[in-house]
């Protein structure tokens, strides 16, 4: 089971402002664009969110219902300081930290509740010390599914702290509206209350063939949300675009064993990444340099994604040998993998990689 | 055409041929038999044009002759009749062919034997021989790993190499890839690889019976045929036209776990799980955990159904090698190749919960299966 902490801070542009300008504390700010050159709200304050203003909000409409609201125009390098600050203070608890944007964060607390501190614990550990030493309000969920926390830490702001015991996400969930959930958008939420379900308790309560029909191939995550269950990791970076690795040689080589040699060993190489990052590509790319510097790419898109690392090394080997000719030297040689697939759904059967002969 | 015959090897010989007549066809004359006086015995041929199946019976030639029947209403009407002799004769005018046996007796229309399907003849290919139950078991355990939808017509076929005196059989869905190698009982003169549709090699699995001798195969690539000889029955068929995928990569070379299973302990446990699996995604879980110092470890086979509930059964194993492992299987493919393998141990390695399967007969280097598991949470 993991324990993860979804942690927001509260009108955090705003309250950057706030922190800085003592005389803006306490009331209504507006960071924004001018109302006068169709800017947008960017982050309204609590104080003016009283008077229904929101963000994304059209400036000129923010300051009809909120006459007496300060505009600030954004100072984003400074928010930008100011969430490094807090982002150091997650990672000082968990190296897992998946950053959504400059204000909120998934952390991944599972080694520290193993430790034996509470959830809890954690939880007003953390707000503690982004008080102390930024001066920022956090407001925090924690639980057992980022699906569950998400929800949770919006739930009490500002300042808010729920922690949703294991066992207890489907329950926690059941009462909230079914546009509340991740995935659920508002025109999937306006069908859903159509259908009589307006509260996620009734989403979760649906059998598994209606999810089926509903969803298709979402079925299960959806499912899985809905019942607080599910499963995704908190992710540390971002999915690269391709990955490769290349090797200079000392010498040229120009013999065709000891260049599938070297090309196993990239081939090795480019497999263990993909492995570890979970990824599956399609496009397999070599890049030759011959001895006179040329540098040759050539690639190859499969019909099935894969991290076979036969698969990779037998294909980038036809892509090479297909170059070779006698007499031709190289100085360097590169494997590389792109056109990655979507990771596989849960409950889907996994296909067998097979190339056309 | 007049002759006799008897009533026990006319049933036995239409049974033989009667799996290569066409169900529905666009081609009518397709459903009927071909009967044809070859010197001293009477000659039965059943065609539906991608396998063509023929064999021979003996019977007293009066007078020579070919013609062809409804295969069904003739296999139904010989069997219905006593175990004596029949007489056949042609009527004059011809178009009916009377049957007489003791007291019974019928007239059934029939076609003209120069209106059917010609049997290609297959002379100057490559020949081997393979031991008729060294064959049946090669089939029996790579046929069924075919695929049977048509999307890429080279999966529906097995692909045969023979090489010197062995052969491989290989199939492969997309899922899963089935390899079997075996020893020809008379080395090829020449290396060859074809591919054999599997429908036509579950026919021949079942022509072979338990026979103990020896088919003869013939194989002509350029004419994109195989025929098979078995006893006093020749098979022709089609062969798949294409290159079938190279598998060799696919076969993992290592593994991170190994575990060894009673064959029967393991097919008790996946049945039993796979009654809860069906009603829901099919899928059946295996958890191998290693044992405490010497003891062998067991595995947990689950499966569960929203709707039906869920099952768990515990099986030990023999041994476990490496540590600890999860993997999911669709049940029918985890099902159908422990049936294959039937009695002994097996030995299911694994990687990754993504990566594929390997299940391998203990005692035997000669077989090999590749499963791609499904993609579970855990």
């Amino acid at each position: 089971m993991r324990h993860i902490i979804h942690a927001d801070l509260d009108a955090f542009y705003a309250a950057v402002e706030q922190l800085d300008a003592p005389e803006l504390r306490g009331q209504p700010v507006l960071v924004g664009g001018s109302p006068r050159s169709r800017g947008v709200v960017a982050t309204a304050s609590y104080e003016a969110r009283v008077f229904g203003v929101h963000s994304a909000m059209p400036m000129s409409t923010a300051v009809r219902h909120c006459p007496q609201g300060i505009v600030v125009r954004p100072r984003f390098d400074r928010y930008r300081e100011m969430s490094r600050r807090v982002m150091d203070i997650f990672h000082d608890l968990t190296d897992l930290v998946e950053p959504l944007s400059l204000d909120e964060a998934y952390l991944d607390i599972s080694a520290v509740v193993a430790s034996g501190q509470l959830p809890l614990g954690v939880a007003i550990d953390l707000k503690r010390r982004v008080k102390e030493e930024t001066g920022l309000a956090l407001s925090v969920g924690a639980g057992t599914a980022k699906s569950v926390v998400k929800i949770a830490s919006d739930l009490q702001k500002p300042d808010g702290l729920v922690v949703v015991a294991p066992g207890q996400e489907r329950e926690f969930l059941a009462p909230l509206p079914v546009g509340k959930l991740w995935g659920i958008g508002p025109k999937t939420a306006e069908r859903l209350r159509r259908d009589g379900i307006t509260t996620i308790g009734d989403l979760a309560g649906q059998p598994g063939d209606w999810f089926a029909r509903r969803f298709g191939k979402r079925a299960e995550s959806v499912r899985a949300r809905a019942l607080g269950q599910d499963d995704d990791p908190v992710q540390t970076e971002r999915s690269p675009k391709s990955i490769s690795a290349e090797t200079t040689f000392p010498n040229d080589i120009s013999a065709p064993e000891e260049l599938r040699g070297k090309l196993a060993g990239l081939a090795a190489n480019v497999a263990r990444h993909l492995e570890r990052k979970e990824l599956q590509g399609r496009t397999i790319t070599v890049k030759l340099r011959l001895s006179d510097y040329t540098t040759l790419n050539r690639q190859t898109t499969l019909t099935y994604a894969t991290a076979a690392e036969s698969v990779i090394l037998e294909t980038a080997w036809r892509l090479l040998a297909a170059e070779l000719s006698p007499g031709l030297a190289f100085r360097l040689l590169g494997v590389g993998m792109s056109t990655f697939g979507e990771a596989p759904e849960r409950g889907q059967q996994l296909a067998l990689p097979l190339a056309e002969g | 055409m007049k002759l006799s015959c008897l009533q026990e090897n006319l049933s036995r010989g239409l049974s033989i041929v009667g799996r290569a007549v066409a169900g529905r066809s666009t081609l009518p004359i397709t459903q009927n038999v071909l009967l044809e006086t070859d010197r001293s015995m009477l000659k039965l041929s059943a065609t539906n044009l991608e396998i063509a199946i023929t064999t021979w019976i003996g019977s007293m030639i009066e007078e020579e002759g070919a013609f062809t029947v409804p295969a069904r209403l003739l296999t139904e009407f010989v069997n219905s009749l006593p175990s004596d002799r029949i007489d056949l004769e042609m009527e004059e005018g011809g178009g009916v062919l009377r049957f007489v046996c003791g007291r019974a007796e019928a007239r059934i229309h029939g076609a003209d034997a120069n209106d059917f399907p010609p049997i290609p003849q297959v002379e100057e290919g490559v020949a081997a021989r393979i031991g008729a139950q060294d064959f049946k078991l090669a089939i029996s355990r790579v046929a069924f790993a075919a695929a049977t939808e048509e999307s890429r017509p080279v999966l529906t076929g097995v692909e045969a190499k023979l090489s010197g005196d062995r052969f491989t059989l290989a199939a492969a869905d997309g899922f899963r890839l089935a390899v079997q190698h075996g020893a020809l009982a008379e080395p090829v003169e020449s290396d060859i690889g074809v591919i054999v549709p599997a429908r036509t090699l579950n026919e021949l699995s079942r022509l072979l019976g338990d026979q103990n001798d020896t088919v003869d195969i013939m194989m002509v690539p350029a004419r994109s045929q195989v025929m098979f000889k078995i006893g006093g029955v020749e098979v022709v068929s089609q062969l798949v036209q294409g290159a079938f995928p190279n598998y060799d990569q696919l076969i993992p070379q290592k593994y991170d776990s190994r575990s060894v299973f009673d064959l029967q302990k393991l097919l008790r446990a996946t049945r039993s799980a796979a009654i809860f699996a069906r009603d829901g995604s099919n899928i059946i879980r295996l958890q191998m955990t290693p044992g405490e110092e010497e003891a062998p470890g067991k595995a947990v086979i689950s499966a569960r159904s929203e709707e039906v509930g869920e099952n768990q059964g515990e099986v030990d194993t023999e041994a476990i090698e490496g540590g600890e492992s999860k993997i999911a299987f669709n049940s029918r493919y985890l099902q159908e190749v422990l049936a294959v393998l039937e009695r002994g141990q097996v030995a299911l390695e694994t990687t990754t919960s993504s990566s594929p399967g390997v299940f391998k007969p203990i005692g035997s280097d000669d077989y090999v299966h590749v499963v791609m598991p499904m993609f579970v949470q855990w």
